[in-house]
């Protein structure tokens, strides 16, 4: 891990007071690049080879959204279980946005992004935010998918649309800050505050006086 | 690359190539080939068909088969997980309406893939109010201590990041047609002014005991008594009633039988004492949107991060030990290096090696239109009844364990509840036990439910206070009484019945502590049978027990009797990213701590020190 780019809080003045936190997913056929996104988004890098899809759990990380609200991502990828097509119903549970990535070099993988939007639309919560990513741009030359017939698909489906290269990172950062625009941080604000209490297993009461976030 | 390094090898065998504690660091370790991800650009992403190689195949996705996933993938082992359904948890699977129907059908015709579950029979009032997916029903709901060795292992594995937890307080035992709550700590003991200094004395002394009874001081007495049934122990040796010793033995213990030993059930009590003000003032906790099957889906999740293969749907037709080959239901075969591991209940068509399942639980479960309030403590969903061998007009000989559900667990809409009901007694007479219990059930959240239009004036006698000054109602014994010969006007709505006979190897007296059969696990002897399935290693159906006690122990020996021992069981690193270490920083001014926030993301830190974990201890 690296110390590489410091800091997204580079606005003038106060520190954010609100913040809201969403669970979002990532979808699409294998080898589309989903992790990749996500680590070029989370750690700015991009390695060729990389060990695991994810660590134990899921990555995060804390966009700015405006001057006192930070929104932050709980990111889940699929482990690999997209392949066999055998992604648990917890995956989907609570997810508030969804990225459903294809790869624009190929032909066949717009279509199977349409599968994974029908997962969603049975599976997820119907208010989830959906963008659809086109990933590899920097492969231009080898497009096979053109900009029109993803754009056309998504206006279709009412799915935001997007372009990115995670190799490059060219638009990645920006994506996410466009779906964070999107959710619904002032219902989740009000939400969070009622919300039931649920106990952190990681604080135990005798050993640490702190209380969970109810 | 990699993924193919082993495709025609034979490997060798498990014991031979086990990795050291170093290669098995995530980051060192280049022996998990599926864990490797797709390069961009380079693999057609193609439907792809079954793998043809694995070292471990494990079918069923149930909590031990899941855990059990994912303790072999951290270890380096290659494993595919299948599941003859097309969803997860098998036979301890959390399901919609549309999901359990099918499921109840499936049972009936004996399907294969349902086996050691029979006589499903279902109740939905027409017109269906029911919107299947608002529901999230248990097969085999459980609880668990906060002080147990499955809560340990989500802590070191992370994976109760994906689940939600929440409290459970209220262990209400049926007595005299009403509900009561124990005092069951010291504080409560002293300031419960419906018992007597004798008694109270009494039951502190029991309660010494409870903690002690394992000292060396006490080895002779326990070697004369342990064995001993501990009803009879406690009549003897402490001065208590009748309904005291019940709420400490079925209420407290959750013991499954008045046959139990003093042993057991001695362990059973201490387990409920020592998980009080774990994280609270409550022992037990259940996980939010259902129990066992959101667990297997986590460990499933666990074990995919490690590099499990999966795939539903795929339900298997016979294995060939001697070419070590599975034949799938669709003609695909793999390749088993190691071992085939299988839930009993997916068990080939034609298995002739499936471990007896002598012991059988009934269950009931049932949604009502009512919120239940009533039952639970304040700010929770979720409580336990337990009634008592003979508390019923049945005149049951083994108790009836009920867990109730709210809307809050997020498992049904408002102003709804679901009940768990379950006893080990067999077949006509434990069906009756529970429509007994059920109906007892009715009788009291009619008379108690504040929906009915009632006011009950407490006493002082109905309130305790505690040491911190909270005020706490202890009588809800009152509440029913006093409305004894209420006749209720309104009947309760039942939106959903379900009772159904679930088989399992697991001895009820000894489900707390998981201890495997000698029949299941023998696969040198009685797994040989020529058949389908000879050589499979067959898991035991969940047990009779409602807490997660137990399943860990089986995981263990299934481990064991796999890899050789389990000493490296779930030896792996993880580490939390704190938020210091993450390149993009947490936001400026330690606003974080402000908000509440926590962190929350756990990767794999590449230069892992051991894992110490605050919460690794066992009982």
């Amino acid at each position: 891990m690296s110390e590489t780019s410091s800091q997204s809080s580079a606005l003038n003045g106060p520190p954010p007071t609100r913040f809201v936190q969403f669970k979002l997913v990532l979808l699409g056929e294998s080898a589309v690049g989903k992790s990749s996104i996500v680590q070029r988004f989370v750690k700015d890098s991009f390695t060729e080879l990389r060990e695991s899809t994810i660590g134990a759990a899921f990555l995060t990380q804390t966009i700015q959204v405006d001057l006192n609200t930070t929104v932050k991502f709980e990111i889940w990828d699929t482990a690999g279980q997209e392949r066999y097509r055998s992604l648990a119903s917890m995956y989907y549970r609570n997810a508030q946005a969804a990225l459903v990535v294809f790869d624009i070099t190929q032909e066949s993988s717009l279509d199977k992004a349409k599968y994974w939007v029908k997962e969603l639309h049975k599976q997820a919560n119907s208010d989830i935010v959906i963008a659809l990513v086109a990933n590899k741009l920097d492969l231009e030359a080898e497009r096979k998918i053109s900009t029109e017939e993803a754009q056309t698909f998504a206006n279709e489906l009412n799915l935001l649309y997007f372009e990115v290269s995670a190799k490059t990172g060219e638009n990645v950062k920006d994506t996410f800050r466009e779906v964070a625009l999107k959710l619904p941080i002032e219902d989740k604000l009000k939400q969070s505050s009622s919300r039931r209490k649920t106990v952190d297993l990681n604080r135990r009461q005798n050993t640490n006086e702190q209380q969970c976030a109810c | 690359m990699a993924a193919s390094v082993d495709t025609t090898l034979r490997r060798p065998s498990m014991a031979e190539r086990r990795p050291s504690m170093a290669e098995r660091r995530p980051s060192m370790n280049t022996r998990r080939p599926s864990v490797i991800p797709h390069l961009a650009g380079i693999e057609d992403p193609v439907f792809p068909s079954t793998p043809e190689d694995c070292d471990v195949l494990i079918c069923g996705t149930g909590l031990v088969e899941s855990i059990l996933s994912a303790a072999l993938s951290w270890a380096g082992t290659n494993v595919l997980h299948v599941d003859s359904n097309p969803y997860y948890g098998d036979t301890t699977a959390t399901m919609t309406i549309e999901q359990i129907k099918a499921w109840c059908h499936n049972v009936n015709l004996n399907t294969p893939g349902f086996h050691g579950f029979a006589k499903a029979l279902m109740y939905i009032p027409r017109p269906a109010k029911l919107n299947s997916r608002d529901y999230s029903i248990d097969l085999t709901p459980r609880l668990l201590f906060a002080k147990s060795d499955l809560l340990s292992l989500m802590v070191k594995s992370r994976v109760y990041r994906y689940l939600e937890f929440q409290s459970i307080s209220n262990f209400h035992t049926f007595e005299n047609d009403t509900f009561g709550k124990m005092s069951s700590s010291k504080e409560e003991i002293f300031t419960d002014q419906s018992l007597s200094l004798a008694t109270k004395r009494s039951l502190m002394k029991l309660m010494k005991f409870v903690f002690e009874y394992d000292s060396e001081g006490n080895k002779q007495l326990m070697a004369e008594f342990g064995p001993t049934p501990f009803l009879k122990f406690v009549n003897d040796k402490y001065k208590l009633s009748d309904a005291q010793v019940n709420e400490l033995c079925f209420t407290l213990g959750l013991a499954p039988t008045p046959d139990i030993s003093t042993l057991a059930a001695l362990a059973r009590i201490r387990r409920y004492l020592i998980s009080f003000n774990v994280y609270g003032s409550f022992p037990a906790l259940y996980s939010k949107f259902g129990g066992p099957g959101e667990l297997s889906q986590g460990f499933c999740r666990s074990a995919a991060v490690a590099g499990a293969t999966y795939k539903l749907d795929s339900p298997i037709k016979s294995y060939d030990p001697s070419t070590q080959k599975v034949t799938f239901r669709d003609g695909t075969k793999v390749n088993v290096a190691e071992k085939v591991v299988c839930s009993a209940s997916q068990a080939p068509e034609g298995a002739k090696n499936v471990p007896e399942r002598k012991h059988q639980v009934n269950r009931l479960i049932t949604i009502v239109e009512r919120s239940c309030k009533e039952w639970f403590n304040e700010g929770e969903s979720a409580s336990v009844v337990v009634f008592p061998p003979k508390s019923l007009d049945s005149m049951n000989n083994y108790p009836v364990q009920v867990i109730i559900m709210g809307a809050g667990s997020g498992c049904c809409p408002a102003g709804q509840c679901i009940w768990y009901l379950s006893t080990i007694e067999k077949d006509q007479r434990g069906r009756k036990d529970l429509e007994s219990a059920l109906k007892k059930m009715e009788d009291s959240i009619l008379r108690e439910s504040e929906d009915g239009g009632f006011d009950v004036d407490l006493t002082e006698d109905d309130v305790i206070v505690r040491p911190d000054g909270s005020l706490s109602v202890i009588n809800s014994v009152k509440l029913g009484k006093s409305f004894k010969e209420f006749a209720p006007k309104e009947k309760l709505t039942y939106l959903f019945k379900l009772m159904f006979t679930q088989f399992t190897s697991i001895d009820p007296l000894d489900s707390h502590t998981g201890a495997p059969s000698t029949t299941s696990f023998d696969d040198n002897g009685k797994n040989s049978i020529p058949g389908p399935d000879q050589g499979i290693l067959y898991s035991q159906m969940p047990s009779t027990e409602i807490s997660y006690d137990g399943v860990l122990a089986e995981v263990r020996a299934l481990y064991t009797k796999i890899v050789g021992s389990d000493d490296d069981f779930f030896d792996v690193d993880f580490e939390d990213d704190d938020e210091n270490s993450s390149p993009s920083g947490p936001p400026a001014g330690g606003v974080g701590a402000a908000a509440g926030l926590q962190d929350e993301s756990a990767i794999i830190d590449e230069d892992g020190e051991e894992f110490k974990d605050e919460m690794d201890f066992e009982l």
